[in-house]
């Protein structure tokens, strides 16, 4: 199987001089499944295209396997078409003058296989995928989320041992989306392949990585499991760009109002951060607990009284609108039903769920206890 | 945004900078727009800039036949020739007058097509007009049939005893038609304005068939007029379209020849482009370069104007949205009136000078309509009394060998022009350097604003004499084939570069992520994809270079004959019929060609037409 490393890449496109992707390290190892995530314009797609071989290097390293593909300073720089990968593309790129079938047979034709083990080849994945009645259509002929089928059989026909996708459920519908992701789970399982997928999508991402890496202005902010970057953001800007609903961020510098601060100083005092500085702090919507009521304790946490605003209904689950003294805090609940606007309540947040933060934003952890 | 500051590059001795080098080479190799894109810039330069700048330096350096006058040695600067064309005593006759009729002639032709035209083209694209599918197909044919076989059609028609050969039929008939209709200004701004009204037909009535409906109907909700309607809201939204239409028209007036040649002559009227003709034919290398030069500005000037108007316009461009509307006008009562005018356009512009032409091969007399008038012998008789033409024109073994170049140097040429465009395309769409797009699609489309004649004399002053390895080309048919190719790349690259734009790189590089060397991504990827543009690309040079004669006219000697030129020929020996019935036989070959060009292809030119 087959690892890819990437070491101190940067690319800067002469064009603009824009400096898409900075100091990159990324170290996959075999059959990961890793999610490139962040917003538009971060460097995604020039990464995946840089281990595809599209992009050339500003400067830096890049092996696939043991093998080095891309080395600006050694001379070294493998073409695309013999690094041996598969990529989905985000528009698919299908060729509009073949038929599904042919497009599919493309790729096998090249890699020499003999006719009738294209055959069989090209029956399975139709039919995995679930597209063998149209193997004679043309891609114009198709649905969007027919075309993205095929453009996944295409890809796995030869199957690679390193996948490329850039954003490739973009296109589709919800529906078709949760399908995919399905499909594309049961891919990964059965051809154990490494997966490199580009998505702007942090759910999609959730769902589907074993490893993500967020990137933000063409810098690697965080890798790590999804658990990992859900709960413990690397920085303010994971932190923010993760999550269903916005973090709530308490900038601890400006706030005067003393009911939230001794309630907010209570909860850092649980981190053990020592004299370490809190710049920022900030707690997921849904790790806030609401309890109705003026008085009680909640496990050994603190508790802060505020008043309900507003409960705003998403389809399943409710946000909740808090008042604290007259600062605002957003907490999301599945259900609301011993909740009112007005009402007085208690709130509650574990010490594993408040993400304080220096001047820099950079995560503050515990301090070794001396 | 990632817009950080790119880093420094680091420098860490000659060895690195080396690797350096051999990386950026590698991924260069891995990347064919490279190397296609040099070569073809040398090859853009060699057959197209080095010609154009050659003959225009023409224009200041003493040539080999004035040393004597100008009192300097052959190469020499000078303004002589500049001084003589601008502000000598001949220039009244060789330049100042036939730019004023130049003038007079594109303006008068502007105004009639884009009156015809707009007309014409708000039929067939925005109302229930008879027969409109039908009517969008043919008011086109009149494109396809060479200008200049009108001017024959005209002669056979309105001819006075003025000049010999065969009378007209009107004469025949005895109405002798008044000079100034027989002649000159008249004939060729109705021709040459006859000739062109597609163009605007399909600009204009393309860009109202985008148009939105709503735009207009809300307008009328709020109680504007409909003239108010067609003046304020109308009128400003198709501006692009009869900028680019008026721009095209008039870059055609400025280059034809033909037409003028045939029509213009017996009165002693003459365009630049004539002019130029006359003073390349009587050997005045210096002459014919400020003429083309003065020619080349006014056209380069006419598209700048058009870019800049198109600049403005642009702001307002509506582009079809999801909601847009194409309702079409019911014309009502005027549905007969209408139906009138496209046909009769129809029949003046297309079945009455093909038919007149036709007719003048089967009579001996002209318009004398009696039964044993009627013959086949310009077509297969033998033993005539006529000196050079013994035979029939079918018999006639020179025709066969001017139809023969015709369709291998067209074609050639054609074909070449269609591919390199579709390569332009590539590079333009895909090459890492943007200079080199950029400097491909400039040179490329230059031939454009450089009229054929000026065109053919640049050849002649490149290949006419022997170039480095090269022998002079003159005589041989290879001048004509690569003139024909340079002439034609504007066409062709720019059907390649909205192919490939379009398109985009994606394709190939799915190609080359499956695994396929260059080669194979050429040939089972990009050029099937764009089988489409590459069939308009080596189409519409094909229509253009086998009706063209501007071009050829300089080049071709009685061996390397076309078609036209032996039309041409033809004419000036005083064998009408024969002439009219090459010109007949030429545009069955474009008919011909065009048909199975589509349906070879699979695709339909309509909406291509831009030259
Ligand atoms: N060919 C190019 N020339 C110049 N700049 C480019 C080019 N391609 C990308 N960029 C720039 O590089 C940066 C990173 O682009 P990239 O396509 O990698 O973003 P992305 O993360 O994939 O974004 P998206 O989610 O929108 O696809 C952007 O600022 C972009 O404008
Ligand atoms: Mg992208």
């Amino acid at each position: 199987m087959t690892s890819i490393s990437i070491r101190d890449v940067n690319k800067t496109y002469t064009r603009g001089n824009t400096r898409a992707v900075a100091d990159l390290n990324l170290e996959i190892p075999a059959s990961e499944f890793l999610c490139l995530l962040g917003p538009s314009g971060c460097g995604k797609s020039t990464t995946l295209r840089m281990i595809a071989g599209l992009e050339n290097l500003t400067s830096g390293q890049i092996s696939i396997g043991d093998k080095i593909v891309d080395a600006n300073a050694e001379g070294i720089f493998v073409p695309p078409e013999k690094r041996h990968l598969g990529m989905v593309f985000q528009n698919y790129a299908l060729w509009p003058h073949m038929t599904i079938e042919e497009n599919i047979e493309f790729g096998l034709r090249i890699k020499k296989t003999p006719a009738h083990e294209r055959k069989t080849i090209i029956d399975t994945v139709l039919k995995k995928l679930g597209i063998e009645k149209y193997r004679k259509r043309y891609p114009s002929e198709v649905s969007g989320g027919q075309q993205q089928r095929v453009a996944l059989a295409r890809m796995i026909a030869v199957s690679p041992e390193v996948i490329l996708l850039d954003e490739p459920l973009s296109n589709l519908d919800a529906k078709l989306r949760l399908d995919m992701r399905t499909e594309l789970k049961r891919i990964h399982a059965e051809l154990g392949s490494t997966f490199v997928f580009v998505t702007h999508d942090q759910w999609e991402a959730m769902t589907l990585a074993t490893k993500i890496a967020v990137m933000n202005e063409g810098r690697l902010q965080q890798i790590g499991t999804p658990e990992d970057i859900y709960d413990r953001p690397a920085n303010r800007f994971v932190a923010e760009f993760v999550g269903t609903l916005p973090i709530n961020i308490i900038e601890m510098n400006s706030l005067d109002n003393t009911t939230f601060r001794s309630w907010l100083d209570a909860g850092i005092e649980m981190l053990c951060l020592g004299d370490q500085q809190v710049h920022s702090l900030g707690i997921r919507p849904e790790t806030i607990d609401i309890l109705p009521g003026t008085a009680g304790a909640d496990n050994g946490n603190a508790l802060c009284s505020a008043q309900i605003i507003d409960l705003v209904p998403t389809g399943g689950n409710w946000i909740v609108e808090l008042d604290i003294a007259g600062a605002r805090l957003f907490a999301l609940k599945a259900q609301v039903r011993d909740l009112k606007p007005d009402q007085l309540v208690q709130l509650s947040v574990s010490k594993q769920d408040l993400h304080a933060f220096d001047a820099a934003g950079d995560r503050l952890v515990p301090t070794p206890s001396k | 945004m990632a817009n950080l500051e790119a880093p420094p590059p680091t420098r860490r001795g000659p060895v690195l900078r080396l690797r350096k080098i051999w990386y950026q080479s590698r991924t260069w190799a891995a990347n064919p727009t490279v190397a296609l894109g040099v070569i073809l810039s040398v090859l853009a330069v060699y057959l197209i800039l080095a010609p154009v700048l050659l003959m225009l330096w023409d224009a200041i350096t003493v040539d080999f036949a004035d040393q004597a006058r100008t009192g300097k040695s052959i190469g020499e600067l000078t303004f002589y020739y500049l001084d003589r064309a601008l502000l000598s005593p001949i220039s009244k006759h060789i330049f100042w007058k036939p730019l004023v009729n130049t003038a007079l002639v594109s303006v008068s032709v502007i105004i009639t097509t884009l009156l015809l035209g707009g007309t014409l083209g708000w039929l067939v694209s925005r109302t229930n007009l008879l027969f409109r599918n039908w009517f969008s197909t043919a008011l086109i044919v009149p494109y396809m049939v060479p200008s200049w076989t009108f001017a024959l059609a005209w002669m056979v028609i309105f001819k006075n005893r003025k000049i010999g050969g065969p009378s007209g039929w009107l004469e025949s008939l005895g109405i002798t038609p008044p000079d100034w209709l027989a002649y000159g200004f008249v004939p060729i701004t109705v021709i040459l304005a006859f000739h062109y009204v597609p163009f605007v037909i399909l600009l204009v009535g393309n860009a109202l068939k985008q148009f939105d409906s709503q735009l207009e109907e809300s307008a009328r909700t709020l109680g504007a007029s409909p003239l108010l309607v067609a003046r304020k809201i109308i009128f400003p939204l198709l501006r692009p379209s009869i900028i680019s239409a008026s721009t095209l028209v008039f870059a055609k007036c400025l280059g034809d020849v033909g037409v003028t040649y045939i029509i213009g002559a017996p009165v002693k009227l003459d365009l630049l482009a004539t002019s130029l003709l006359r003073t390349i034919s009587t050997g005045q290398a210096g002459m014919s370069a400020v003429l083309a030069g003065a020619i080349v500005v006014l056209g380069a000037t006419s598209v700048l104007i058009d870019m800049k108007l198109l600049k403005a316009a642009q702001r307002f461009v509506t582009i079809g949205s999801k909601g847009s509307l194409h309702r079409t006008t019911e014309l009502g009562k005027w549905q007969v009136p209408a139906f009138g005018f496209a046909a009769t356009f129809f029949a003046v512009s297309a079945i009455v000078p093909l038919g007149a032409l036709f007719l003048t091969t089967i009579m001996h007399m002209p318009g004398v309509f009696t039964w044993d008038n009627f013959t086949l012998d310009y077509w297969i008789g033998q033993d005539l009394v006529t000196t050079a033409m013994p035979q029939g024109l079918l018999l006639t073994n020179e025709f066969w060998i001017a139809a023969w170049n015709t369709i291998w140097m067209v074609g050639t040429a054609s074909i070449g022009a269609g591919l390199l465009g579709l390569i332009v395309g590539y590079i333009v769409a895909c090459s890492p350097f943007r200079l080199m797009g950029a400097f491909l699609k400039q040179v490329t489309f230059l031939p454009y604003l450089v009229p054929g004649v000026a065109f053919a004399a640049a050849y002649l002053s490149m290949f006419a004499v022997p170039r480095g390895p090269l022998p002079s080309l003159y005589g041989t048919g290879y001048i004509l084939v690569i003139a024909l190719l340079a002439s034609q790349m504007p066409f062709a690259s720019r059907a390649g570069i909205a192919a490939m734009m379009q398109m985009g790189k994606d394709p190939e590089e799915a190609a080359q992520i499956a695994g396929a060397g260059w080669w194979k991504r050429a040939t089972a990827i990009v050029l099937p994809i764009h089988r489409g543009a590459l069939v308009s690309g080596i189409l519409l040079p094909f229509i253009s270079g086998i009706k063209g004669l501007s071009l050829v006219i300089l080049l071709a000697v009685p061996g390397t004959d076309l078609l036209t030129t032996y039309a041409v020929r033809l004419v000036d020996f005083g064998y009408t019929q024969a002439a009219n019935a090459v010109a007949i036989m030429l545009c069955l070959i474009a008919f011909v060609g065009t048909w199975l060009g589509q349906k070879v292809g699979k695709s339909n030119l309509g909406s291509g037409i831009g030259g």
